[in-house]
């Protein structure tokens, strides 16, 4: 059951009619329930997984409530995170890791017949295994109590509308208003009902009709020329963008009709300058939980060995930053997905997050203070417009369907870029088609810096934007219902 | 009372804004093309007294889609074909009187079952002789247009053998909604009365939904997203009906004019010193299995069962109380659709290799029968 679907529909406003008439315990009963009806539908075996991650999270988080400090607390601390990592670990990485070990073992000469198990991958087992480890790290660290009820934290980790593909919520917002009465507001039924239209645009009329495009490239028998690559490689990156953000938009159009706030996960990660602002700027949520459980443990685990050094002219701190970035970024690939081509996107995210910043702090003196709130400027457009091609060729990488499709799709960049009007017709037509809308909102929303941009638009002005969504999507937009890209992650 | 001022203010600019842009679209669309909406196609056709609109003489355009791209001229005649000039001694002419099936749209003139007809007999015609076969299909006719077509326009064309191409796919349905035409020539003449109201508006709203590219793709959506979500339709699709195992009155009647019709252009081409033989074409998912199992599926959900020869059955039926010879190509089309594409990907028609199938199977009819012997 995928947000775009007939089955969907029906399923939220039976949720939504019984949740307006149920008094705040009713409704959370309510919306375990359908949460828990919502993931059966997917597959009703992985639902004792969904059970297992919040059990164990909310027995853990009692637990740290009553523990004093102490080592008892940093062991129910490793086994909450261990218990979520290793559940995780199983039913992502299993099979991937037994065939990169089999592999190895092959090439020295050992043959290992059978090592993998074709363990099934549980959709949005990334994403709720995140929410529950945050949640006992974030009642480890005290910036949340623990919630006393079960049902609560049941649906905070298993809330149908972020179950699959986030955003990565925290205790702090989601389950803060999960246990505080909701009564949806006219306003965030209009908020909503944008969000839900604006996403359904993202994924049906954007994302889908230019997978055809990238479809068409990535999986030709012949090789194909640069320009081709080039045109399908910033097709995928309007692909990718338009059907996750689009998910999370559709997300938080329909917890706005549930009275419910969820974070921005995307805002307008194509006009942004620098790798580091990219990634504040894209799957936020993700971003942040990385940086906070991740990415700070880390630098303060390497502070500890890199103390002092001093290497090509770069103080301790800038060592710190890149080996706990590179740490991070290498993870964050492999959550995205158990093979190699997106361990190899972590890197290269990496890697461009610790240039830029190396390059950041020679130019530390000529820099400008930062001003109070991000938009787009137009003098700024060279620099988005290199940062966007770098961006793009991270998705060659995250595109491709091995190592050696990146390769040979790089090289072919390089030497055999093949220009001719027949390929702009068949990739750049489609991309200004379907891309050219998108961006069009989004410039006009990035040049405020506000995603409310089109909600402050005269009346007419709005009332057309709302007529051509609908008609685009209706006219123009895939009907076959195709899942969206991030539940495989 | 302020508040609901601005309710109906805002309700009626909404309603403003998707109304000029439902113009806009619908425009667009047209100009793209692709599609029998577009203004280039429309200008194939032109309003009739009797027959509500014929094909303009002189008029041409190009057709392309995904699919195909075909070049269509109309002749001075009002036909897609060449131009035809006196009858010459020896000439042996034959018309193909028909629907969209038989004026092809999708493929070039040379690909047509008339013209590879005309070739096949004319390879084993005997000097003097010679065949002329003139395709007489107009997009859209059903069994009475056609009759009628064939005694306004056609029968000038002297022609010694009149096949009349019948579709089983949805003559019955056509029939049955143009009726009152056999009786009142005249345009606006009083509407079929025999006609349910529902099953009226049913061929109102297709005819609308016809002559809108916006309509045209919103109901292919309605119908994508009803199928996929295994949502029942209120009802068997119209022309499907003709496929049930007991005919719904509407059927029975569309057949009972289609009789009537047949047996008028019988009487006219007798009274000329013609012979009339029927060709009976099949839909597509009688000879595409991939397609007869989806309908079938999905009119099994309704509760109704699918029976694929069914309508061809009804329509020999039907005909053989006229005594007109009547042939069933669908064997030939399935026998053929084992080696090629005998029906488009995108739409209902049949592709060069359909069309030849057909002109053999007509050829082989006419030489068994022995028809031209007969004639003379």
């Amino acid at each position: 059951m995928v947000f775009n679907s007939l089955q969907f529909i029906a399923f939220f406003l039976l949720v939504l009619g019984f949740y307006r008439v149920l008094p705040h315990r009713g409704q959370n009963v309510l919306l375990l329930v359908a949460s828990y009806a919502f993931y059966a539908s997917w597959d009703w075996r992985f639902l004792g997984l969904l059970v297992v991650c919040t059990a164990v999270a909310h027995v853990c988080a009692r637990l740290l409530g009553r523990f004093g400090d102490g080592r008892a607390r940093t062991l129910v601390l490793m086994l909450g995170v261990g218990t979520h990592l290793a559940l995780l670990g199983f039913f992502k990485y299993f099979d991937f890791f037994g065939d990169t070990l089999r592999t190895l073992l092959g090439l020295a000469g050992w043959q290992l017949d059978s090592f993998t198990l074709k363990v099934l991958l549980p959709v949005g087992v990334s994403f709720y295994t995140f929410v529950a480890i945050g949640y006992v790290i974030d009642v480890y660290r005290r910036h949340t109590d623990p919630c006393e009820d079960l049902v609560d934290v049941a649906v905070f980790i298993g809330f149908f509308a972020t179950l699959l593909a986030g955003p990565i919520e925290r205790a702090s917002s989601l389950l803060r208003q999960i246990r505080s009465p909701r009564s949806p507001t006219s306003g965030q039924a209009a908020e909503g009902a944008w969000l839900i239209l604006w996403g359904c645009f993202k994924k049906m009329f954007v994302a889908d009709n230019l997978a055809r495009v990238v479809a068409g490239i990535y999986g030709a028998d012949a090789a194909p020329g640069g320009l081709a690559i080039a045109l399908a490689t910033v097709a995928f990156a309007f692909q990718i963008y338009g059907d996750f953000s689009g998910y999370s938009d559709i997300a938080r159009g329909i917890c706005k009709l549930l009275g419910i706030e969820l974070v921005v996960n995307f805002r307008f990660p194509y006009f942004v300058r620098t790798p580091q602002e990219f990634w504040t700027h894209w799957h936020i949520s993700l971003s942040e939980w990385l940086r906070d459980y991740l990415f700070l443990p880390l630098g303060y685990a390497f502070s500890r060995r890199l103390d002092g050094v001093r290497w090509l002219g770069q103080r301790d701190d800038f060592w710190i930053y890149a080996a706990s970035t590179m740490a991070t970024m290498l993870l964050a690939g492999l959550w995205h997905g158990a093979a190699w081509t997106f361990v190899l996107w972590g890197a290269y995210q990496g890697g461009l997050l610790v240039v830029f910043r190396f390059l950041a702090l020679r130019r530390r003196k000529k820099r400008r203070p930062p001003t109070s709130g991000w938009m787009f400027e137009w003098r700024h457009a060279p620099a988005v417009l290199v940062m966007f091609v770098l961006t793009c060729y991270g998705w060659l990488v995250f595109r491709a369907d091995s190592w050696a499709q990146a390769v040979q799709f790089t090289s072919r960049l390089f030497t055999a870029f093949d220009p001719s009007w027949a390929v702009v017709r068949a990739g750049g037509l489609p991309l200004l088609l379907y891309a050219g809308p998108l961006l069009a909102v989004h410039t006009a929303e990035a040049r405020r810096g506000s995603l409310e941009t089109v909600q402050g638009f005269p009346r007419l002005a709005r009332y057309s934007i709302y007529a051509a969504l609908v008609y685009a999507i209706v006219l123009f937009g895939e009907f076959e219902g195709s899942d969206f890209l991030y539940f495989q992650f | 009372m302020r508040v609901k001022a601005v309710l109906q203010s805002n309700a009626a600019l909404l309603c403003a804004v998707a109304i000029v842009q439902f113009g806009l679209f619908e425009a667009g669309l047209r100009l793209k093309g692709g599609t029998e909406a577009a203004p280039e196609f429309q200008r194939l056709f032109m309003a009739d007294p009797a027959l509500g609109y014929r094909l303009k003489p002189g008029a041409t355009a190009r057709f392309k889609t995904a699919e195909f791209d075909t070049s269509i001229a109309i002749n001075t005649a009002g036909l897609r074909d060449r131009e035809i000039g006196p009858k010459a001694p020896g000439e042996r002419r034959l018309i193909v009187l028909g629907d969209s099936l038989v004026m092809a749209v999708q493929v070039p003139l040379r690909d047509t079952l008339t013209a590879q007809l005309e070739r096949l007999l004319n390879a084993d015609a005997v000097p003097p002789a010679t065949f002329r076969v003139i395709n007489a299909g107009v997009q859209g006719y059903g069994p009475v247009e056609e009759y009628l077509f064939y005694r306004d326009v056609a029968a000038a064309l002297q022609p010694d053998i009149v096949i009349l191409a019948l579709y089983a796919g949805n003559d019955a349905v056509e029939a049955a909604g143009t009726g009152h035409r056999l009786q009142e020539h005249r345009p606006g003449g009083p509407a079929n009365e025999s006609l349910s109201l529902v099953d009226r508006f049913t061929q109102w709203r297709r005819r609308v939904i016809r002559r809108s590219m916006v309509l045209q793709v919103v109901r292919l959506r309605v119908s994508t997203v009803l199928y996929r979500f295994n949502w029942r339709q209120p009802e068997v699709d119209l022309p499907l009906r003709a496929y049930l195992p007991e005919a719904p009155p509407e059927i029975a009647r569309g057949l009972d004019v289609m009789t009537e019709a047949v047996s008028r252009l019988d009487a006219l081409t007798r009274s000329q010193g013609a012979q009339l033989v029927v060709l009976l074409l099949p839909a597509r998912f009688q000879v595409d299995d991939e397609d007869f199992q989806r309908l079938r599926d999905m009119v099994a959900r309704l509760g109704e069962t699918l029976e694929r020869d069914r309508a061809t059955e009804r329509f020999k039926s039907a005909l053989e109380k006229l005594g007109v010879p009547v042939i069933d190509v669908l064997p030939s089309l399935r026998h053929a659709a084992r080696r090629a594409d005998v029906f488009m990907r995108s739409t209902a028609h049949f592709t060069p290799s359909g069309h030849e199938t057909i002109a053999r199977a007509l050829q082989q009819y006419l030489v068994d029968h022995a028809v031209f012997e007969r004639e003379r």
